[in-house]
């Protein structure tokens, strides 16, 4: 038989029982985490109406999106490429509370395009979600549970990245860029490409302190003294722009990590609406978690409210993760058929011990099966013995 | 200048390595080894911190994309195939200047429908044409395709153009100008947040020794 039969789909994979028992255990872990600053866990479809699914983010997340037709309705079906989306629809049509609400997720997602750096199109997506608060303390709780969340799986080096998509918002409208200009211009900023940006600041016909300033954007990066930079950089522009900058001054200095502040970083840029963040760890290519705000998605669901979040890729957190699976014992039960045995048994598992059953035939294969004990008998009944 | 954390410049052989080498002389980098005889794939620099790596040009975007190396010399060219996704682009470093040109028989008709172009640049013919709305049927090459339109594999090609002599020599004229190519710094995403201050002093002092020239 053709071998190549057994192969999964590119950027598809799949966890082996030693590697599926660490990730359950930081899986448990971090919900235990969520549970105990109160955030509350939802379990989203899997697929759902293409439309719901996205409203609100339809050019950031439509390519990304797996689709097909519901043979029940005729109607096309999404499969969730982010559950992002998915929770702030559970807040705003399910829950439709009043009180600033707490959520959190993990589940598996499916890309179409692989993502470039791990190559994986099936991320296990975790993450948390505050809605119904505007202010920076809730933007600072989530980030604080980003950062737990990444010491929780191990990561001690970690760098934070904070940005502000109000800035050049802000900064575009200033200079007047029509919906295109902006777009072209933000593809430019995201690869900080300084000579593509002049040129097409020059194309737009743009001169004057409104140029100057987005010619200047991509080189503001760096520590905090960056800010102080920018402030006096981008004087002229709107108070809009000065009062993000506050912000992430602000926002950064409650931070409990080493920050770098990136102040054409956009991300997510158009469901993002103010502060922007992602988590780095030496080494690795690419963020290993992001999140920000985004109060606007709510408006597609007909209710909006403020909402800021992260997420990260549990996979990918625990391959960062190098800690070895802790074995637990393991005991075997004779193929015996006793009373006591089975009360024994019984006891042990419900201890939380693994008792495995004998099988007809399974005797020479116990170091295979990483028996550390077995149960033997004698006149006092029976007992746990040392492999 | 000094490094405090290891950087590693990703280069590709050829002209691009033979430019480059004097800018990073002029900020004090230069390798230990004689690049004229050695085979070494890395090589190391008069810098404690600083490696070069040698690769393909077409690799170099890959390599600085997923972080083995934290910055890379490559052509625009190189560049437009690739996407530039996860990258940064802060430099344009004004070596290995050149130009894109669709080119063909000096009476070439480029507008006919179903226009068969043969390219090595594929992702930057096709967004040539799509960009005025015509439809083309793309014939990937990867090399010598001045011979595709003189074979009639293809009406016209899409190819760099420097003097233009290997074009002549084949009867052959430049048509539709596309854009301007020269060599980028790039640099990853993840080295610029976490390796900041090296990023930064290292980018900027070649910028400076550009302005300069």
């Amino acid at each position: 038989m053709d071998v190549k039969r057994w192969l999964l789909p590119e950027g598809i994979d799949e966890l082996l029982p030693d590697q599926a028992a660490i990730l359950e255990q930081l899986r448990r872990e971090l919900l235990d985490l969520y549970a105990s600053w109160g955030y509350r866990l939802v379990i989203t479809p899997f697929v759902e109406y293409l439309d719901s699914l996205l409203s609100g983010v339809e050019q950031d997340l439509s390519l990304q999106t797996v689709k097909l037709t519901d043979q029940l309705s005729g109607r096309l079906l999404g499969i969730r490429a982010d559950i992002t989306p998915q929770a702030a629809r559970i807040d705003a049509h399910k829950l439709q509370q009043q009180m600033p609400t707490r959520l959190c997720y993990i589940g598996s997602v499916l890309r179409a395009y692989p993502d470039s750096q791990s190559g994986s199109r099936s991320p296990l997506q975790i993450g948390a979600e505050l809605y119904g608060h505007a202010g920076i303390e809730s933007d600072h709780e989530i980030l604080e549970l980003m950062l737990a969340t990444l010491r929780l799986s191990g990561l001690q080096d970690i760098y934070l990245d904070l940005g502000h998509v109000g800035i050049y918002r802000a900064l575009a409208e200033y200079a007047g860029l029509h919906r295109e200009q902006e777009y072209a211009l933000f593809a430019a900023m995201q690869r900080k490409a300084r000579p593509e940006i002049s040129q097409l600041l020059e194309n737009y016909g743009l001169s004057g302190p409104a140029s100057e300033m987005l010619n200047a954007l991509a080189d503001l990066n760096g520590d905090a003294t960056i800010l102080a930079q920018a402030r006096e950089t981008l004087a002229a522009a709107p108070d809009a722009v000065h009062a993000a900058i506050d912000y992430l001054q602000q926002l950064g200095q409650q931070t409990s990590v080493p920050v770098h502040y990136d102040l054409a970083e956009l991300r997510a840029y158009q469901y993002q609406t103010g502060v922007v963040f992602a988590a780095f760890a030496p080494g690795q290519g690419a963020e290993i978690a992001r999140g920000g705000r985004y109060d606007h998605i709510g408006e597609a669901f007909g209710r909006a409210r403020p909402a800021t979040g992260f997420s990260a890729d549990l996979k990918n957190l625990m391959a960062l993760n190098k800690q070895p699976l802790t074995r637990q014992p393991v005991i075997l039960a004779p193929a015996v058929a006793d009373a006591d045995l089975e009360k024994q048994i019984i006891e042990l598992r419900t201890q939380g011990k693994t008792v495995i059953r004998e099988l007809p035939g399974q005797a020479d294969a116990i170091s295979e099966l990483g028996i550390t004990h077995t149960l033997q008998q004698n006149d006092a009944g029976w007992r746990l013995v040392n492999c | 200048m000094q490094f405090k954390t290891p950087i590693t410049i990703a280069l590709s052989k050829g002209r691009i390595f033979k430019d480059t080498l004097p800018l990073l002389e002029k900020i004090g980098i230069h390798p230990l080894d004689d690049i004229k005889t050695t085979r070494k794939l890395i090589l190391d620099t008069n810098q404690n911190n600083v490696k070069l790596v040698l690769i393909r040009a077409t690799d170099v975007p890959t390599y600085v994309q997923w972080g083995a190396a934290d910055f890379g010399v490559t052509g625009k060219d190189v560049l437009l195939e690739h996407g530039g996704d996860g990258l940064y682009e802060p430099l344009d470093l004004k070596i290995a200047q050149c130009q894109l040109w669709v080119a063909g028989y000096p009476d070439a008709d480029t507008h006919v429908r179903r226009l068969r172009v043969a390219s090595k640049y594929v992702q930057s013919a096709r967004d040539f044409f799509h960009a005025r709305g015509q439809q083309i049927e793309l014939i990937k090459l990867y090399g010598s395709m001045e011979l595709a339109p003189i074979v009639g594999l293809a009406d016209v090609i899409v190819d760099l153009v420097e003097t233009g002599n290997t074009l002549k020599a084949n009867g052959l004229v430049p048509l539709e100008f596309i854009t301007d190519i020269s060599s980028r710094l790039v640099a990853n995403k993840a080295s610029w947040k976490t390796k900041h201050e090296d990023c930064k002093k290292f980018v900027n002092a070649l910028r400076d020794v550009i302005e300069q020239e």
